[in-house]
């Protein structure tokens, strides 16, 4: 374990930044903290829950996977090296799961270009980010248990350093770091820890919902009350940080010459599933929200949840951004009230 | 609108007409679908069964064309069974009697008639919206889009000054404007009759002002011409030359082969656009412009927010923004327009804008926008119009008689067609049919007919069509469904393979020149 006092951060990252491309929190000109390329003008810690998870580091909105000239097919993959300072135990245990899912039965090569070159600093939650984060519930945080190339716990002056990886122990062998391995330190982080676990909230319903669920006990009618009000924005998927559907398009830039792009995908919208015919066996909003759900809350392996309880890792996103309440937690909670 | 969009969720009652809300504006459209789970009560007049019908306390499915009746039946039993707020009208407003002696004609036994509402929902519908504490009346182009569009407007407006709702917080009189900026196009004086924020060109006071601040001298002091009336002069002849920008007429205008012929017969078309529009392939000059992410600025939209834009990227090959075109026009044209940027343009819009004249660059900066009228730095905006007074002082009740369809059904055209939108498509679909995820969504025209009527015919979900009018042909896919009435069919205009608006009624509403898009008389056939 390692110590960093808070006044050297600035020069740690800086000197993290000559090898990595650094994203950070930081502080939009109208006053927002996003994550972003690190600048040491805008770089703050005083940040919660970033609105968007870091998806888009790993599998990108829009992104060109092969290019295409005279038949020849290229793939594009990426060599960009990023550390993504301060993100959150959710967050990681989403990308945890979502590099199993995307290395099922073929691995995505383009995925990994990206997941194999970006580096995790996670910042351990003291409490709740905001009053829809359930992370306890799920088991993926308010710390990150695993995957981490390095864990920071803000215990005041300074912060407490968990190392996760060789890489980890590389990145902390710099100044500005010090050893501490004595039983205080363990304790400061375990006592963290638990006032932590104890500051966030449990959804009681949720382990009863996901039970109601797998035994078959809603009904069709239950999901078409959420789809008559869904707008089909897919906003909940973008959001999400385990949603990582995608579409494919080719875009021809010339004669005999084109990129085939993939897009961000969303399982709410009808021609997701539509097949050729006109036929679409999700042939309603409600049941398109109904497989959405089901997909986070019953059909995943032990692989994929890496320790959590289901693939909705509670981070509370899409009860933060849906515009007619269909998020995760008001589904859960009228699950549990059928 | 009168109001603001946040105002919505704190609304008793929606009178919603002719607004596919959840479709066209959905986060307006989710708003009133939080209300509405909140308490609230919603009214829907509309022919078709959008999705808010599954929200509304009360569907009414008028005959098209016969708003102003429905309307006038509603008022008049509000003032048959004294229901309406006499505080209001007494202070607020003048021409009641001449109201009252109109509507009282409109039994609901008569609108039974002229609309096909049972006279038991017209007067439940009378009965909930007089009891609403404050009632939001929000439209779109099913109100607009008719040869009595204004009469339609009116009519709505008699509504709620009838009832007081107007001039306080979740009330008003709410049309949704369709696109980013049209609130914004039209406030810019985008019209023929007005100079920015609505000053007329026929004031000679107004003309001085704008030729001072131009430093030139003989501005036309008379109304130009309307888009449809521009089309009709075109074709005649006596209108040599037309620069369009941003509009893509080919595709969104009735009676396209008036169109086709119209700008054929030009002796100089312009257009200005991002995508070489099927318009911009019938210029003589294309003038390729930057798009919103390409170019800095401001947006003004439906509630009147005048709201910042930044340029993301850098226009690609020769397109530019639209002012920086226009003002090398002007100066090759002689005249010595000098903006540097954007912000010199607002500056001015400020010194002659009365109502804008405190949405300065350096405000709209710091905050979420400002919301028009806005007369100085100081003042903070205005979320609602006609608070203590209308701006002309009392509010005119303008009744209206119902006058029917410029077309109506007959033996040989004997379906309406009424034309709108999709969720996944946008207008002409410049934009959106390049996006391969929304054509995945909604690739090709539809026309909705109801399986009453598709028995008849022999038509069943997925068949070829022919749908015509007197103007025209066009043949695109049937789905079967109870979302329209009987001897209705509805498609939409976004798809150049079933240019829906070939076959549409140029007739237009005398006061604004609106065409009605939302009716016109057609057949429908099987494809052989």
């Amino acid at each position: 374990m390692k110590i960093l006092d808070k006044k050297h951060l600035i020069t740690v990252i800086k000197n993290w930044a000559e090898r990595y491309r650094v994203i950070s929190p930081v502080r939009t000109s109208h006053n927002e903290t996003i994550f972003d390329i690190f600048d040491e003008n805008t770089f703050t810690l005083d940040y919660t829950k970033p609105s968007m998870p870091p998806k888009s580091l790993y599998l990108p909105q829009s992104e060109t996977i092969f290019t295409v000239e005279n038949g020849e097919y290229t793939p594009v993959t990426s060599r960009i090296k990023s550390l993504l300072f301060g993100i959150r135990a959710c967050d990681m245990t989403a990308i945890l799961q979502s590099k199993s899912f995307m290395n099922g039965e073929v691995a995505d090569l383009f995925y990994n270009s990206h997941s194999d070159n970006t580096i995790t600093v996670v910042m351990a939650c003291a409490g709740p980010q905001n009053d829809t984060c359930f992370c306890t519930t799920t088991k993926s945080g308010p710390y990150a248990k695993k995957g981490y190339d390095l864990q920071f716990y803000d215990v005041g002056e300074s912060f407490l350093v968990a190392i996760g990886s060789e890489t980890g122990t590389e990145l902390s062998n710099i100044e500005g770091f010090s050893d501490i391995d004595d039983a205080d330190a363990l304790n400061k982080i375990q006592s963290f820890q638990k006032e932590a676990e104890q500051s966030i909230e449990r959804i009681p319903e949720f382990t009863p919902a996901m039970d109601r669920l797998s035994n078959g006990g809603i009904r069709d009618e239950f999901w078409e009350r959420f789809g008559n009000k869904c707008i089909v924005c897919g906003g909940c998927t973008f959001v999400c940080p385990t949603c990582t559907c995608f579409n494919v398009a080719d875009r021809p830039t010339a004669p005999g010459k084109g990129d085939r792009l993939r897009t961000w995908d969303a399982c709410l919208y009808g021609g997701f599933t539509k097949e050729a015919s006109g036929h679409n066996p999700r042939s309603s909003q409600g049941i398109r929200l109904k497989r959405r759900h089901e997909h986070k809350l019953l059909y995943y392996t032990d692989r994929d949840t890496h320790g959590g309880l289901c693939t909705c890792v509670g981070c509370g996103r899409c009860s933060d951004y849906c515009p007619v309440h269909i998020g995760t937690i008001e589904v859960v909670k009228a699950i549990a009230g059928e | 609108m009168t109001n603001s969009i946040n105002e919505v969720e704190d609304a008793d009652l929606f009178f919603v007409t002719g607004t596919n809300t959840t479709a066209q504006h959905p986060l307006i459209g989710s708003r009133m679908i939080n209300a509405v789970e909140r308490g609230a009560k919603l009214i829907l007049v509309d022919p078709r069964e959008i999705q808010l019908a599954k929200f509304a306390h009360l569907h009414l499915r008028q005959n098209i064309g016969t708003d102003v009746a429905v309307l006038n039946g509603i008022m008049n039993i509000i003032i048959e069974e004294d229901l309406y707020d006499r505080d209001f009208v007494e202070n607020r407003t003048e021409g009641f009697q001449e109201l009252k002696a109109v509507v009282s004609r409109y039994s609901p036994n008569v609108v039974e008639q002229i609309s096909g509402i049972r006279s038991k929902d017209l007067i439940e519908a009378a009965r909930m919206f007089a009891a609403a504490d404050k009632a939001m009346i929000l439209y779109a182009m099913g109100i607009t889009q008719h040869v009595t569009g204004t009469d339609n407007v009116k009519s709505c407006a008699n509504l709620a000054m009838l009832t007081g709702n107007i001039g306080r917080p979740s009330t008003g009189v709410n049309p949704l404007r369709g696109q980013n900026n049209v609130q914004g196009a039209c406030d810019m004086g985008a019209l023929p009759v007005v100079y920015t924020g609505y000053q007329k060109v026929v004031d000679a006071a107004i003309k001085d002002k704008f030729e001072d601040a131009w430093g030139i001298e003989g501005l036309d002091d008379k109304p130009g011409l309307t888009i449809t009336s521009m089309m009709s002069e075109a074709q005649k002849g006596s209108l040599k030359a037309l620069y369009i920008m941003g509009e893509n007429p080919m595709m969104s205008d009735p009676d396209s082969t008036h169109i086709e012929l119209a700008l054929s017969n030009l002796d100089l078309l312009i257009v200005q656009d991002i995508f070489l529009s099927e318009t911009a392939s019938l210029a003589d000059i294309v003038l390729p412009a930057a798009s919103f992410a390409e170019k800095s600025g401001t947006y003004t939209n439906t509630e009147r927010r005048v709201q910042l834009s930044h340029k993301a990227v850098d226009p690609p090959g020769q397109a530019r923004a639209d002012w920086e075109i226009v003002q090398d026009i002007c100066r090759l044209c002689g005249y010595p327009m000098n903006y540097k940027s954007p912000a010199d343009i607002l500056d001015e819009i400020n010194r002659v804008t009365p109502s804008y004249a405190g949405i300065t660059l350096e405000r709209i900066e710091k905050e979420f926008g400002l919301q028009w009228p806005c007369p100085n730095q100081e003042h903070p905006g205005t979320a609602y119009l006609h608070k203590d007074q209308f701006t002309k002082g009392l509010g005119t009740f303008l009744p209206c008689e119902f006058k029917p369809l410029a077309e109506v059904p007959d033996q040989e055209y004997d379906f309406i067609l009424t034309t709108g939108r999709v969720y996944f498509q946008y207008h002409t679909g410049t934009m959106t049919r390049r996006i391969s995820l929304l054509e995945r969504e909604a690739p090709e025209a539809v026309v909705e007919i109801n399986p009453e009527d598709a028995k008849r015919l022999g038509i069943k979900t997925n068949d070829r069509v022919e749908l015509s009018s007197r103007r025209g042909t066009i043949r695109l896919k049937a789905e079967v469904t109870d979302r329209v009435p009987k001897k209705v069919v509805f498609s939409t205009f976004h798809y150049i393979e079933s240019p829906v608006n070939l076959l549409t009624n140029p007739a237009h509403d005398p006061v604004a020149g609106i065409p009605e898009y939302k009716g016109c008389a057609v057949r429908i056939r099987r494809c052989a």
